[in-house]
Parts: C-alpha cells; structure tokens; sequence
C-alpha cells in the first residue's frame, strides 16, 4: 500500500518529479537535435515515467529510459550533435533520482548528505559521455573499418573498469 | 537497556536493486543496439549506465550484516519519550541505512514519522525518538531496516525488527491536596486524627496525670494555676484509600495526553495522580477497577505499591462485565472501616450509582469523580437513527443528573475532574461530617 501524495515527503516528491521529467527532456530534445519526436512518443515517455516516479523500485522503471534510448537511436542515430550529451544528462538525471527515490518509502525524506553524494556520483559518471561523445566525433569523418565496433566497444569497457577503479580507489581514502 | 529486537523477518541476504539492474539493462541494452545498428549515438547516451552499473557490480558486498535494535525504556509515562537505537556489526560493506519505524496508535516519533534513511558513517545510524501519547500497553520499536551497498547495487532487507510491548503509564498529574483525610484509623501518618495522641497539633490542655511525659507540662498554666498541666495533642494518623475506577464504557475523544481527555484518560489520570498523593502521605491505597478486567490491587503503602497500582491502571481494559455484580446492580468492593472511597467515574452505570449511595449510607466517606467529558457522544452504530440516538442520549443524561442529584442529596459530593486542589474542599467537608455524631444505616 503506498502512502497518498499528500504524504509523501518534499524531498521525495521532488525526486519523483525528476524521474518522470528526465526520460521527456532527453525525447524532446531530439527536435533541436535535427528530429523532432511524435506527440504520441512523448505521451507514451510521459506515461512510463509517470508510472516509475509513482513506484520508484518497480522493475518497469527501465521502460522509459530504453524508449528515449531507443528513438534517439531509430530517429537520429547517426547524428552527433551536442543535444546527445543533454539527453544523456536527462536519462542520468532520471536514473539517479529514481535511485535515491527507492532508499525508502515515499514518506521518508531523503537524506541531505546521501543527496549530495550521489550529486557528486550522477556529475563523475556522466564525465564519460562527452568522453564517448568526443570519440565518436574523432571518429565519425573516418572511413569505417572491420573490427572497429569490436574495438571501440573493448576500449569502453576498459575505461569503465579503469573509471571504476579509480573511484573506488577515491572512496578507500 | 533491553532489547527490542529478537523477531526478524524478510530477506537477510544481500540483492541486487531495481536500479542496478536499470543501469545493466540499459547499459547492456544500449551497447547492444550500437553494435548491431552501427549507430554511435547510443554509445554516448547509455556510457554513464554502463560505469553505474559495473561501479555497482564491483562493490558487491561478501558478509550479511546483524541488526538489532534496542529501546532505551522499557516503561514509560506518556508524552514521555524513548530512544530506538539500531546496532548494525559487520557493516563494512554497507553505505546507506533507512529505518521505517511501524506506526501504533497514540505514538508519535521523530524525524518525519519514524522513518529515517542516513549514510552509515562511521558506525553512527540513524536514532528514532519515540513517544507514546497515550497510557496503556504500546508496541514500540517495530521497524523495517534496509541496508545498501556502495552505489547502490545491492540491498539488504527491508528486514522486519519485532518490538516489544511497553507498559506506558499514566502521566504525573499536578495534582496535591491539604485536605485531611476523613476517617484516619490507622497507626502513623499525616492526617489529624480525632483522638489524642503524640502529634503535633493542640488538641487541649489538662491536669497532670500519672504517666504524663515531663517534656509536655505547659509551666506557664502550671505556674498560674498552681497544679501541673500538661499539653495534649491529635495523634496522626494514616487512612485507608479505595479507588474505585469505572471502566464500563469510554466516551469522548482520546487524543493522548496533549489532546482531549475521554472519560477513561480522566479517569485513569486521576486515579493515578490520587494514588500518588496520598501513597506520598504515608496512606494506605487499594484500586478496584469496574470493567472487564476486573484489576484489582490491595491495600499497601511506599513506592513500589504505587508502581503495581500505575501498573494495574495502565492494563485498564474497557467493557462492561458479565458476573453477578452487574446483575444484582450492586458492586461487591470490600470497603473496609475508616477508608475514604474516590470513585472515579462517567456515572452512567448504574450499578456505581447504587453502590456510592450504599456506601454513603454505611457512614463511609465516598467522593464521586465525575469523568465525563463535555463534549462526550456516545458510540452509536452507523444503522441507528441519530434522531433517535440523540433523543436516547438525552434522556440518558437526565437520568444521569438525576442520580448525581441524589446522591447529593445523600451526602456524597460529585466533582468533576480538574487536577489539583479537585477534591480539597469536599474533603475538608468530609472530615468536618465525620466529625460529628450521625446515625448511619446497617
């Protein structure tokens, strides 16, 4: 049974109103981006993330997320315009609110300093989109080449485990 | 300190979240549909899931945590508070706690209701205050606890603490009074008793007689006089208290001990404050509570008969009883000779009417506490006519007028509750009566 609206805490619902706003802007950004999406699309994003706002810890809270990554990669998925990078913002945006939504029921205010934390973990994860945003941008004017998706996925995963080396590495100290 | 802990329930292992599993689905998902599409875009929108999700993988924790929460109190009065206090060992892999305390009734707690979530830093978790706001047996204590690993990969729990059923006694009242007791017979106390004794009070003075203590001849109306006169005084005496506590029926609204009072709460407050006081004035006090528990506690004196008798009012329960009493109408309550009789009640019962008009008869000194508040309504089911339900009520509460108009009449005074000083003056009243002669009625 989940508590009424009206219940649920401030900090919660603030949260709760980035989950269902986040998987929008990263659909609706796709307009400056070249492609400008249906009206349909943008209910459908705005109802899922309605949905995972509503039930933070639901499994189906990946629903939006997967549409907004699935358009930006129907509709535009050549492009490699900067509006990619607000998108990716708004999706981890979204995600990491969802997260801190689910640390408790919707009554419970979320803790200031687990907040700021995750702040400083949504900002140094999403370091790694202009990364990956300037790597495809390298290598958009080259002539494609057998084994590069193969390649670059390999070195994405090495940077990730480097990456998350040296966060924890950060956080022992 | 005692423990609250004990029942546990729900998962003690650790799981994966919904938002690990979000950043894997979407990371895996994305990198998938940029390899098989060729379309680099993807890649930077589902790069920062993928480093959320292998952060959250490489932080699996490898030992399950112990929980046990404890409260600092285990009796309490109301509106008085406690402290849960949460110990979590083998911790070192856990980041985050959230406790979600169980909401009783007439309990409050603080922050924000009994829930709290904070980082566990530095072994320091999360307290939770809790204050029950009305007397009676409270569960207290039950919780829901989570634990989550770094970057929220995994979590453990909610698991579920047990609580512990605390007895929470009645508020300490303002209550005092210098009002002499009416009937003091016993042996030492505070009250002025009618015969002479080695008090303090002057009760006259007279001829020397053998036996006479040196220390007591006045030599001023010696030296006058010309024969040896000494001072006599009251002896002090202690009396014997009955409290007797209506719990037929509870009206009015309970709101705890900051709110409104039902006649229960009044009652039971001023059963408790009355015992106090006169427990501290060396009395001897007894309680016979009217309902269906029919708790009961004898006569006694010092502290710890006044924590059985808080104790026995705190387990209080409401309802009518169905023995013998209740059908011959009269209460079977052991007064014994001498004792002062408080009876504390909405005086909607009949059967109290009777009994405090009897008792009165006998010469014993009762004093009727009325506990109905104002504003009572009474419980009527949601099928009966409230025409004729409030005709009902008030035709009830002219019977009522009509008894405590009789038993007025009778002698016995009828006060309503209003804490200290409530009972001084029919009190003072009463040891004046019993003071003079009377015929009283076998």
């Amino acid at each position: 049974m989940i508590a009424e609206p009206t219940d649920w805490a401030r900090s919660q619902l603030v949260l709760r109103a980035l989950v269902l706003v986040g998987p929008v802007v990263a659909v609706l950004v796709s307009g400056p981006a070249g492609h400008g999406p249906p009206w349909w699309l943008v209910l459908v994003v705005a109802a899922l993330s309605g949905a995972s706002g509503w039930f933070a810890d639901a499994t189906f809270a990946v629903a939006p997320l997967l549409v907004a990554v699935g358009w930006w990669a129907a509709a535009l998925g050549a492009t490699t315009s900067a509006w990619l990078l607000v998108a990716a913002g708004a999706l981890v945006v979204a995600h990491v609110a969802g997260l801190l939504a689910s640390y408790g029921p919707p009554t419970m205010p979320v803790d200031r300093a687990v907040t700021r934390l995750w702040v400083r973990r949504g900002v140094l994860v999403l370091l790694t989109a202009p990364v990956a945003w300037a790597a495809v941008l390298l290598l958009d004017d080259q002539p494609e080449q057998p084994g590069i998706w193969v390649l670059g996925v390999g070195v994405a995963c090495l940077a990730t485990v480097a990456a998350t080396v040296a966060l924890r590495t950060e956080e022992g100290r | 300190m005692s423990t609250a802990g004990g029942e546990r329930a729900g998962p003690r292992a650790w799981r994966p979240t919904t938002s690990l599993g979000r950043a894997l689905v979407v990371g895996a998902l994305g990198v998938a549909l940029a390899v098989a599409s060729g379309e680099p875009a993807v890649v930077v929108l589902v790069a920062p899931f993928v480093t959320l999700a292998a952060l959250g993988l490489v932080h699996r924790p490898t030992r399950v945590p112990a929980l046990d929460a404890r409260l600092d109190h285990l009796t309490l009065r109301e509106g008085i508070g406690t402290t849960s206090r949460l110990s979590v060992t083998d911790a070192e892999d856990v980041e985050y706690v959230a406790r979600v305390a169980g909401q009783a009734p007439y309990v409050v707690m603080r922050p924000h209701g009994g829930r709290e979530g904070r980082l566990l830093d530095g072994g320091a978790t999360p307290e939770i205050e809790i204050s029950p706001r009305r007397w009676g047996r409270r569960m207290l204590g039950q919780e829901k606890v989570a634990l989550y690993a770094p970057w929220a990969g995994f979590r453990c729990g909610p698991v579920g603490l047990g609580g512990q059923w605390t007895r929470v006694l009645p508020a300490v009242a303002p209550y005092d009074s210098r009002a002499q007791a009416p009937q003091p017979v016993g042996l030492v106390g505070a009250h002025r008793s009618r015969r002479a004794g080695s008090g303090t009070e002057l009760a006259g003075i007279r001829p020397f007689q053998a036996g006479d203590r040196l220390r007591r001849v006045n030599w001023r109306v010696s030296l006058r006089t010309g024969d040896l006169h000494v001072v006599t005084t009251r002896a002090e005496e202690d009396t014997g208290v009955l409290l007797v506590l209506d719990a037929l029926v509870d009206l009015g609204v309970s709101d705890g001990v900051d709110g409104a009072s039902s006649s229960l709460d009044l009652g039971v407050r001023a059963a408790s404050a009355i015992a106090e006081h006169h427990v501290r004035q060396g009395d001897r006090v007894a309680l016979r509570v009217i309902g269906r528990g029919h708790e009961q506690v004898g006569y006694g004196a010092g502290a710890r008969h006044l924590r059985r008798l808080q104790d026995q009012l705190a387990t209080v329960r409401v309802g009518a009883t169905a023995d013998r009493e209740s059908d011959t109408g009269v209460l079977q309550l052991g007064v014994t000779a001498g004792a002062v009789v408080v009876v504390l009640s909405p005086m909607l019962a009949e059967s109290v009417g009777t009994t405090a008009a009897m008792l009165t008869r006998r010469g014993v000194a009762v004093l009727v506490v009325d506990t109905l508040p104002d504003e009572a309504v009474p419980d009527v089911p949601e099928s009966a006519d409230p025409a004729r339900a409030a005709l009902a009520w008030r035709m009830r509460m002219l019977e009522r007028s009509v008894v405590l108009e009789r038993l007025a009449a009778l002698g016995c005074p009828v006060v309503a509750w209003r804490g200290p000083g409530t009972v001084d003056d029919v009190l003072r009243r009463l040891a004046r009566r019993a003071q003079l002669p009377r015929v009283v009625g076998r």
